[in-house]
């Protein structure tokens, strides 16, 4: 048999999603194992392996991708826990990564202050050496004091060590001869070098990147190391992927080396899925939320495709590499609810993760979390929480609410809860209107796509406060990005810098060049066994107007290289694609353009999960329903008896009126008093406002 | 004509507060990507804004408010100007600094949207032109008396109307200025304009026009609730200030005082300079704008960041500024140091309202100490303009529970414009960066200390380069308050090949300064906050390993002993030293 899986570890939870050529897709859920995660995941697999009635080894055997998403460097970064990073530069500008560039991002609040730096400053060593603007050595690299900087973090038992030299992107030289002495002084520490990982113009954005990459470096390396060992030892020998922010896919070899590509992967995955599920009903746009145990993920989907950028930033770190534009902020059901100084109940950021978790779990957290108000507030079945297989500490929830909320607040338990659930929603639709109306789209106009483990319990509410009409919560939702990561494409990127008046372009060496890129593409894709139809070129040519310091990037067709003069189509595209992005062009002064950069992108379309269509099963739902439950309900801002349904025995165009629960064995879905409910054709739940079967009526007719 | 009533849904009133902003980045986006010049694509030296159809402000981009509260008025006054002669397709410059212009330098263009066939907004930019002709390329000229000694003005004039090129206007125009991308980036600009009214049009295609009026209407009352809210927090009162200006460009020892009388009376304040030192005959003036921009972008600070820019922020406010004072010149006097005189100006209003909002307002920040270096770069075969934005952002100031910002630079900009990128500086001029780092010592002290100032060097790499200076702060530092300790003070220092050390003046023009020479400069940090001694030793301990504080100052300033191996406090000695 052959297995695809997709395995995203969040802070809490390890989702993994199997499909096999014959069967349907099949989802598990382990928890994470955050010391080293590589654990939990080879638990999970050990469970589907079971679960096919297989011996491990074989089920392994079976596997022929992995398609693995993660949050090391991410969860590394957010809690300042990366490695002791020490920086090499040019003297006299090694403050540049603490200084970055003098931005206050909040100009007119004089409360606002810098981010801590990931480099200290007593770590951060400039030594001489210079080249100039062309790359032109002017004073040689001052190797004693390259040594004196290395015998400093050898003493101060430096993990991590990042390279970054003053005109580098010009000629490496310097920095691979300091990077030699490195690799021969403190052979165990990681390095970075600004080159190897970002050979481009703009110190700062290369130092920024570079510095990163060395902070998260280590803890990637150890994760993915320890994850090939095991998936060895576990018997698999098939293709292990690892998911990058641009939505695509490396290899673990890369990723090790390269490790901010993953910075903010974690919820890339997302947006492509939840664009399928929008299309179940007929829509190319969609919100897509992720709650997870830790963190909260909201991204805009547009005209069927994901907003990107080709930078952006961490926690204010600057990175000048391609991402999916999400937007993440900490919210999850590990958040922990704290009383601030001006004695206001607030959420997160911090999280009680995995170990010890919230409070109900039982594993000796003393903190109120967010799932601990979920279970107070009776969404959660103590009983059947993960399906059962962890049974909630009802008591434990309550003791840790009273102690840190409820006593100070002078709240019974019960309501302490309900403000805690009333927070972390607000803090929610906080993060959407950061995608959306910031932005200057109207959430109203988008159907809101729900996933995480704790998202279904709390979307209704971020709706609500947001006037979102309807909701989709798939089936998968709990596993979303893992199923997000078997339908993400293999992408690798090639660069080559070609710096050219446009009129003096050579096609000749221009189509060398390509071809060059599309060969070391096609092995790469060769490798990952992905046939000839199923490749995709994307060729682009980074231009601009002469004298302007930034490239607008167009994309053309690589087989126009093979036919006539290219020039024309290139001045053409580059004038409209200037005109539509920055209000006009130049082509009537006839202002020469400038080629800087030629781009491929290899694309390796994998094969989606195909959705099942159900039959129409009428809307009678009354086969579903397993009893009733006190739950708190938010409208009325008190307890009330509501129904509770086995989504699992839900079909296409059942019909549940709120307030009401849907419980599935990784998740729960709480329909709020505003809001009904019927299962779509793909069996995805979609919520609507009360009155609006207008915005649903596929389901609700059964076409 | 009879608008059709509209209900003003509340969610769509944010839904267009977030819109506007949304266009104004998204034009600011624009201009950083297709601008030559480096005052503009690198250090951000412009703003962005749309206006409704009689020129009352939207929303804004304030990369550098200085700039920014003169978009309005100047709009309000082309309305007025053009007034029925206004067409789909025209494209305004404007400049001129008796016509609410802020800075001869800063030149605006506006472009006037039309929806269905009417007037409905305007979108507009501004940015610092690297050149703007005048007797000193770059425009900063300290020999100047009059306007004319220091640029081209440019009252409204249509380059383009009805969509058609106005030829002869153009070149007229870009004769009279040096430097070819001068007119690149006013295209640049231009295209700006074209990306808001395309954005705008987008949102009226959606919306309609009369939803449109009603939400801009209830946006404008709402924030308008919301800044007397913020007013009425302060207490009733007259509160009186001084900022001082030290030497006018021309009179060696000269000292100018800013005085201001603030009124807070309920919901609405007074900001009245009546008392203030008479104009200056060289170029160290204000405009209206420049100054009462720098009045609003101070208040702002002292209230909550977060309420929106547009028109309803600035109706509680009055400014009353006399002409003939430094802060208003009058014609036909030079001005282009105007907006420099912001320090100074806020300086007087934070000293005037820290015993009343004491927990609002900030120490001292760093007074701006600039240069300019023009002239040919060889190796490239063209000339060559560039501001010296990173070495001139100093620290600003504390405040109770919260140190200074390091590196921040002036007030005028508070953190929105950015240091020239290291090698796109390199690329942009023949000077070879030497140095640019956090400077030791350089924080006013304090329990909560100021934010650090910077030292950079650079050699410069051309022949007959031009250096301009224009700024302050080598006389006065930054302010402590509540026992917090003054700063340091700027300097700026040539060392040239042959050995001598010249030393310009605050305002200065050094002409041939030759290949070779080391520019160098310090500019150094905010006031501190409280008495040092009280500042927690692990803090100061910390910030002596990360050598911004040396052993001597933690032990002298702080009464903090520090191991200077280990960097460990020395309880003992330090709880003896801070008893004494």
């Amino acid at each position: 048999m052959a297995f695809k899986v997709g395995i995203d570890v969040g802070g809490t939870f390890t989702d993994f999603l199997v499909v096999d050529a014959d069967g349907g897709p099949r989802v598990f859920k382990t928890l994470s194992t955050p010391e080293d995660p590589a654990i939990g995941l080879i638990n999970g697999l050990g469970e589907a392996a079971r679960s096919y009635g297989l011996a491990p080894k074989a089920f392994a055997a079976g596997i022929e991708t992995i398609v693995h998403g993660t949050t090391v460097t991410t969860n590394a970064t957010l809690t300042f826990s990366g490695a002791k990073t020490a920086l090499l530069t040019t003297k006299g500008l090694r403050d540049a990564v603490e200084m970055r560039r003098g931005i206050r991002e909040e100009q007119y609040n004089n409360r606002y202050i810098n981010v801590p730096p990931l480099a200290p400053r007593y770590l951060r060593i400039g030594v001489g050496g210079r080249l100039d603007r062309a790359g032109i050595e002017t004073e040689p690299l001052a190797l004693a004091e390259v040594a004196a900087a290395l015998a400093l973090f050898k003493g101060e038992r430096v993990e991590s060590i990042a390279i970054c030299f003053m005109n580098a992107f010009a000629n490496p030289a310097h920095e691979q001869a300091a990077a030699t002495l490195v690799r021969k002084e403190l052979p165990q520490a990681y390095l970075t070098v600004s080159t190897d990982l970002l050979p481009a113009i703009r110190f700062y954005d290369r130092v920024s990147t570079t510095v990163l990459n060395s902070y998260v470096g280590p803890k990637l390396r150890a994760y993915l190391q320890s994850l090939v060992a095991r998936l060895e030892a576990f018997g698999f020998a098939g293709n292990l992927l690892i998911m990058q922010s641009n939505g695509g896919v490396i290899s673990p070899d890369i990723a090790m080396q390269q490790a901010a590509v993953t910075l903010l992967s974690g919820p890339a995955a997302g947006p492509g899925i939840g664009l399928g599920y929008a299309r179940a009903h007929g829509r190319e746009d969609c919100i897509t939320v992720d709650m997870g145990g830790t963190s909260f993920d909201a991204a805009l989907v547009q005209n069927g495709a994901a907003h990107t950028a080709s930078e952006g930033s961490i926690n204010r770190y600057r990175i000048a590499l391609p991402m999916l534009d999400i937007n993440t902020i900490g919210a999850g059901g590990g958040s922990i609810g704290w009383i601030d100084e001006g004695g206001l109940l607030r959420m997160g950021p911090q999280s009680a993760g995995a170990d010890p978790g919230p409070a109900c779990y039982g594993r000796g957290g003393k903190l109120p979390a967010c799932t601990d108000a979920d279970l107070i507030l009776g969404y959660l079945d103590p009983d059947y929480f993960a399906g059962g297989k962890l049974k909630l500490d009802a008591a434990a929830a309550k003791a840790a609410i009273q102690s840190a909320l409820g006593a100070k607040l002078g709240f019974s338990i019960e309501d302490a809860a309900a403000g805690m659930y009333r927070v972390i929603n607000n803090n929610m639709a906080q993060g959407v209107r950061e995608i959306t109306i910031k932005r200057g789209y109207d959430p109203r106009e988008f159907p809101l796509i729900v996933a995480g483990g704790a998202g279904p319990l709390h979307a209704c509410e971020i709706a609500r406060e947001l006037e979102i009409p309807v909701l989709i919560v798939p089936k998968e939702s709990s596993i979303f990005c893992a199923a997000g990561m078997l339908v993400s494409d293999l992408k690798h990127d090639f660069v080559r810098t070609y710096v050219r008046r446009l009129g003096a372009l050579d096609q000749r060496e221009v189509g060398r060049l390509f071809a060059e890129m599309t060969n070391a593409g096609d092995a790469l894709l060769d490798a990952e066994k992905i046939p000839e139809p199923r490749r995709r070129h994307v060729a682009r040519a980074d231009c601009r107007y002469v004298k302007q310091y930034h490239e607008v990037s167009v994309e053309f067709p690589l087989t126009a290289l093979a036919g006539a003069d290219i020039k024309p189509l290139l001045a053409r595209l580059f004038h409209a694609t200037h005109n539509r992005m920055y209000g006009y062009s130049l082509e009537e002064q006839k202002t020469p353009i400038e080629v800087i950069n030629l781009r491929l992108q290899a694309v390796g379309v994998t094969e989606k999960p195909a959705f099942r269509e159900e039959s129409y099963a009428g809307a009678d739902s009354s086969g579903a329903r397993k009893g009733a439950r006190r739950i708190y309900v938010p409208e009325e801002g008190k307890f009330a008896t509501v129904p509770v349904y086995d989504g699992h025995a839900m079909r296409f165009g059942c019909r549940i009126a709120g307030p009401a629960l849907i419980e599935q064995v990784n998740t729960a879905i709480l329909v709020t008093a505003s809001f009904d409910c019927v299962c779509d054709k793909f069996g995805s739940f979609a919520l609507y406002r009360k009155g609006r079967e207008d915005l649903v009526t596929s389901a609700i007719e059964g076409r | 004509m009879a608008q059709e009533r509209v209900n003003v849904d509340p969610i769509l009133l944010s839904v267009f507060a977030r819109a506007f902003r949304s266009i104004t980045d998204e034009m600011s986006i624009s201009l950083t990507k297709t601008a030559r010049s480096p005052i503009l694509c690198e250090a951000k030296d412009f703003v962005t804004g749309l206006y409704d159809a009689d020129g009352l402000m939207l929303e804004q981009t304030e990369n550098l408010p200085i700039l920014a509260f003169s978009l309005a008025p100047v709009c309000k006054y082309i309305r007025r100007y053009f007034g029925d002669e206004i067409y789909e397709g025209d494209v305004i410059f404007h400049n001129d600094v008796f016509s609410m212009g802020n800075q001869n330098n800063d030149v605006a263009v506006y472009k006037p949207i039309f929806f269905e066939g009417r007037l409905v907004a305007w979108s507009a930019c501004k940015g610092h032109q690297a050149d703007i002709g005048g007797a000193v390329a770059g425009g900063y000229n300290p020999n100047a008396t009059e306007v004319w000694q220091e640029a081209l003005r440019i009252p409204p004039v249509k380059v383009y109307e009805k969509g058609k090129l106005r030829k002869d206007v153009w070149e007229l125009i870009f004769a009279n200025i040096r430097f070819p991308i001068v007119e690149e980036d006013m295209r640049a600009e231009m295209g700006t304009c074209v990306v808001g009214e395309r954005r705008l049009l987008a949102l009226l295609a959606k919306y309609g026009h009369a939803t449109f009026e009603a939400h801009k209407d209830a946006l404008f009352d709402s924030t308008q609730k919301m800044m007397e809210a913020e007013i009425a927090k302060i207490p009733n009162g007259v509160y009186r200030g001084e900022g001082y200006v030290y030497y006018d460009g021309r009179n060696e020892g000269s000292k100018y005082t800013i005085r201001v009388a603030i009124t807070v009376s309920d919901k609405t304040i007074a900001f009245d300079y009546n008392g203030t030192d008479p104009r200056t005959n060289g170029f160290v003036n204000g405009t209206y704008t420049s100054s009462a921009s720098a009045t609003i972008l101070t208040f702002l600070q002292m209230i909550n960041p977060n309420i929106p820019h547009n028109e309803g922020m600035t109706r509680p406010i009055e400014i009353i500024i006399p002409e003939g004072t430094i802060l208003n010149a009058g014609y036909p006097k030079a001005t282009t140091f105007g907006n420099h005189l912001c320090p100074p100006n806020a300086d007087a209003i934070m000293r005037a309202l820290a015993p009343v909002i004491p927990d609002r307002v900030t120490a001292g920040w760093n007074n701006l100490l600039c240069s300019l270096s023009t002239g040919q770069d060889a190796a490239k075969n063209d000339k060559f303009v560039d501001i010296m934005f990173m070495g001139m952002k100093g620290g600003s100031g504390a405040m109770r529970g919260t140190d200074g910002y390091d590196h921040i630079g002036m007030i005028d900009a508070s953190g929105g414009v950015l240091d020239q990128d290291y090698e796109m500086f390199e690329q942009q001029t023949p000077h070879t960066l030497l140095k640019h780092e956090l400077l030791c010592d350089s924080a006013g002290a304090g329990e909560w200390r100021g934010g650090l100032g910077t030292e950079t060097a650079y050699r410069v790499g051309s022949e007959e380069t031009q250096i301009v200076t224009f700024g302050d702060g080598d006389f006065e530092p930054a302010f402590g308050l509540a026992g917090g300790k003054d700063a340091g003070l700027n300097r700026i220092e040539l060392r040239q090949p042959d050995g001598r050390v010249v030393t310009p003046r605050n305002k200065d023009l050094l002409t041939n300064v030759p290949k070779g020479t080391v520019y160098h400069q310090i500019a150094s940090g905010g006031g501190g906050w409280g008495e040092p001694k009280h500042r927690l030793a692990n803090k100061v301990a910390a910030e002596v390993r990360n050598g911004v504080i040396t052993v001597a100052a933690a032990r002298d300033v702080y009464g903090v002993v520090v191991n200077p191996t280990t960097f460990a406090v020395d309880q003992a000695a330090t709880t003896k030293l801070r008893a004494t």
